[in-house]
């Protein structure tokens, strides 16, 4: 066992797999990061995604082009944030709240639409995403396929981790949006559009998540299935926390989760004699142990998840 | 106070004009006639007394569940985790029902349910550890430990717990001497209804009339003030959510023993995330948990008489009570009130 294990062909697919596995939560977490930063607490990831992933699924499939299907689930991952965005920032409703309801509401939506779009038939699929090999680099043995060996959606998530950092770090306007998140009150008295920002934000929080989930579909199955998110958008809340609220360590986390999963695929592949629930367990108790290391360690937005309220004290 | 009471009224009936309108737009896009979809709906509830008898069946499960959930809520322990809880629950109470030979039928039942209290109660314990002493989301915690347990009682019905006799990854039947009496045949209504009934009384009386009910309000409330009037947020927060957990998990005993009479995957039909809807619906409050879930149970059991008459998928109940929680969060919305704190 442990020499099929070891083998350059099982690292090297391993590799693959985890990258493959942890872009969408790289995407749903770097979406995250942007309306924590501005003090939204979006729990409606999940939610968020997988509405991204229904969308992109219809859009697709009844358009004939991938290019569309993505969009509509930008849109569809847009249309849930901007849901939980009117209810936290309008309504100052706990945020909490309102993202678990709009995750089990989403859930009952993409069921319902999926049920009436399939109507009992069987199998639908559309044609995934191709994937764009870059010469020579790909050849490097071991890594090169993983990274360079990839489709465009994987490639850009390295340059939009790579710009929203830059954005926060090197701006004047990215460090408005976050000071949002550290004192909504001061943002305001500085003459920073509060409200605005935090809606820019949960826009681009939803089309990033929206991605997140249409990665699923478009890139990884090529079908969708109800809640095939399965607890996808909580682990990018996950790699956010341990990622310290940044965009680098949210994707170095993205890839820790993103490895449990394939991990757990590719020792399903080669046959490992246990039963496959104990490994489909592996990326939540993984999960759940990286999240033991930030225990009492909060490197969170002073303000998260608090609404704001002009003029209240 | 007159005023106020005249609003709620507006607000009634828009959320539930929007509903029902919801609903009809809903059954138009599936293919059906509302007219007919809603007579093939009441006719399911109230046609028969099978189908009337399902709607507290299908309550049953709903109203400890959601229980559970409302007394962590009110403590400020968001605990999504009711679903694994009820996994867990159902996983030891089967265990103990099938293996606990020696003990005689009734003391059996008891146990079973004991245990699925207990485990169900430890399950939650887990995440209340983590968030009590370690500051750990338990809404990422709980989630986790829902698809933790999903596997958990997966591995068990194709191991330990599978029916030798059959290949279905299912435990064996569990003995009849086991089963929570069905006390109006032909319904498939069983004795669990009064456990249910008896922990609405129970929390109702806990989180009114004790001070350990007490505590866990001023904890949800607000941490800071409780912790400076003495009241331990940790020992709170830790027992609410045993309490919370142990009520789920004997929702998942009942439905074994009551119901399904087995153990088997997806056993507990997602009532531990519907729980969560009708906690937030009812706000909190045992009674309105009581009549939300038997609503609710109404609402499934008409649209499965629906799916099941003109194909209307079922989801649609998931959809529905999902849309009227939004409605009822940003009901501010309809009313034109908003950001009602404004300038206090």
């Amino acid at each position: 066992m442990m020499q099929q294990i070891l083998t350059v062909g099982f690292l090297s697919a391993f590799l693959s797999a985890a990258v493959r596995m942890a872009v969408p939560l790289a995407y749903a977490g770097l979406g995250e990061t942007i309306s924590e930063k501005c003090g939204i607490l979006n729990i409606g990831m999940e939610g968020v995604m997988l509405s991204g992933a229904f969308f992109s699924f219809a859009g697709t499939f009844f358009s004939g082009s991938i290019l569309v299907g993505l969009l509509c689930g930008m849109a569809g991952g847009a249309a849930v944030s901007m849901l939980h965005g009117v209810l936290s920032i309008r309504l100052s409703k706990d945020q909490s709240v309102s993202g678990i309801a709009i995750n089990i509401f989403i859930l009952g939506v993409t069921s319902f639409l999926y049920k009436l779009m399939s109507g009992g038939q069987s199998y639908q699929q559309i044609e995934p995403l191709i994937k764009l090999r870059i010469p020579l680099l790909a050849d490097i043995p071991l890594i090169g396929n993983a990274l360079f060996n990839q489709d465009i959606l994987t490639y850009l998530i390295y340059f939009l981790v790579m710009g929203v950092s830059f954005f926060y770090k090197k701006t004047n306007t990215g460090l408005s949006f976050a000071s949002i998140g550290e004192s909504p009150r001061a943002a305001d008295s500085a003459g920073i559009p509060v409200y605005r920002y935090q809606y820019i934000s949960m826009v681009l929080n939803g089309v990033l998540g929206g991605i997140g989930g249409a990665y699923l579909v478009l890139v990884q199955v090529g079908n969708f299935s109800e809640n095939m998110t399965s607890g996808r958008g909580y682990i990018a809340l996950a790699a956010v926390i341990l990622g310290r609220y940044l965009p680098f360590g949210m994707l170095g986390a993205a890839f820790l989760f993103g490895s449990a999963n394939a991990l757990q695929i590719r020792l399903q592949a080669v046959g490992v004699p246990l039963p496959s629930q104990a490994l489909s367990m592996l990326p939540y108790l993984i999960t759940l142990a990286a999240l033991l290391g930030s225990a009492h360690k909060n490197h969170g937005p002073e303000s998260l998840g608090k609404p704001y309220v002009r003029g209240a004290r | 106070m007159n005023h106020m009471k005249k609003w709620k009224a507006i607000e009634v009936t828009e959320i539930a004009f929007l509903s029902i309108a919801m609903a009809a737009i809903l059954i138009l896009l599936s293919g059906a006639d509302p007219l007919t979809a809603g007579r093939m709906f009441f006719n399911g509830i109230f046609g028969n007394a099978s189908g009337f008898g399902e709607v507290f069946v299908k309550a049953t499960p709903l109203i400890l569940t959601g229980l559970g959930c409302s007394v962590a809520f009110r403590t400020g322990f968001f605990n999504i985790g009711a679903e694994g809880q009820f996994y867990i629950g159902a996983l030891a109470s089967a265990w103990v029902a099938l293996n606990a030979t020696g003990v005689p039928g009734v003391f059996r039942i008891i146990l079973a349910i004991g245990c699925g209290f207990l485990f169900g109660g430890l399950w939650a314990l887990i995440a209340a550890i983590l968030k009590a002493k370690l500051g750990i989301s338990e809404i990422i915690c709980t989630i986790m430990l829902n698809y933790i347990s999903m596997n958990l009682l997966g591995i068990a019905v194709r191991t330990f717990l599978m029916d030798p006799a059959g290949s279905i990854p299912q435990s064996e039947k569990i003995d009849a001497s086991v089963t929570l009496l069905r006390f109006l045949k032909p319904t498939r209504v069983h004795t669990g209804i009064f456990i249910a009934l008896g922990a609405v009384f129970f929390v109702w009386f806990l989180m009114e009339k004790t001070t350990s009910g007490y505590e866990f309000k001023a904890v949800g409330f607000n941490k800071r003030a409780a912790a400076c009037s003495g009241i331990s947020v940790v020992k709170n927060i830790i027992l609410s959510a045993v309490l919370s957990g142990g009520l789920a998990g004997i929702a998942g005993a009942v439905e074994v023993l009551g119901v399904q009479k087995k153990l088997l995957e997806g056993i507990s039909g997602g009532c531990g995330y519907t729980a969560i809807l009708i906690t937030l619906l009812a706000f909190n409050h045992p009674g309105g948990v009581l009549l939300v879930s038997v609503l609710f149970a109404a609402l499934e059991v008409g649209a499965n008489s629906m799916q099941r008459q003109m194909g209307v998928p079922s989801a649609i109940v998931d959809f529905l009570i999902g849309f009227i929680v939004l409605l009822i969060l940003g009901r501010e919305l309809l009313t034109g009130k908003m950001r009602a704190k404004e300038g206090k």
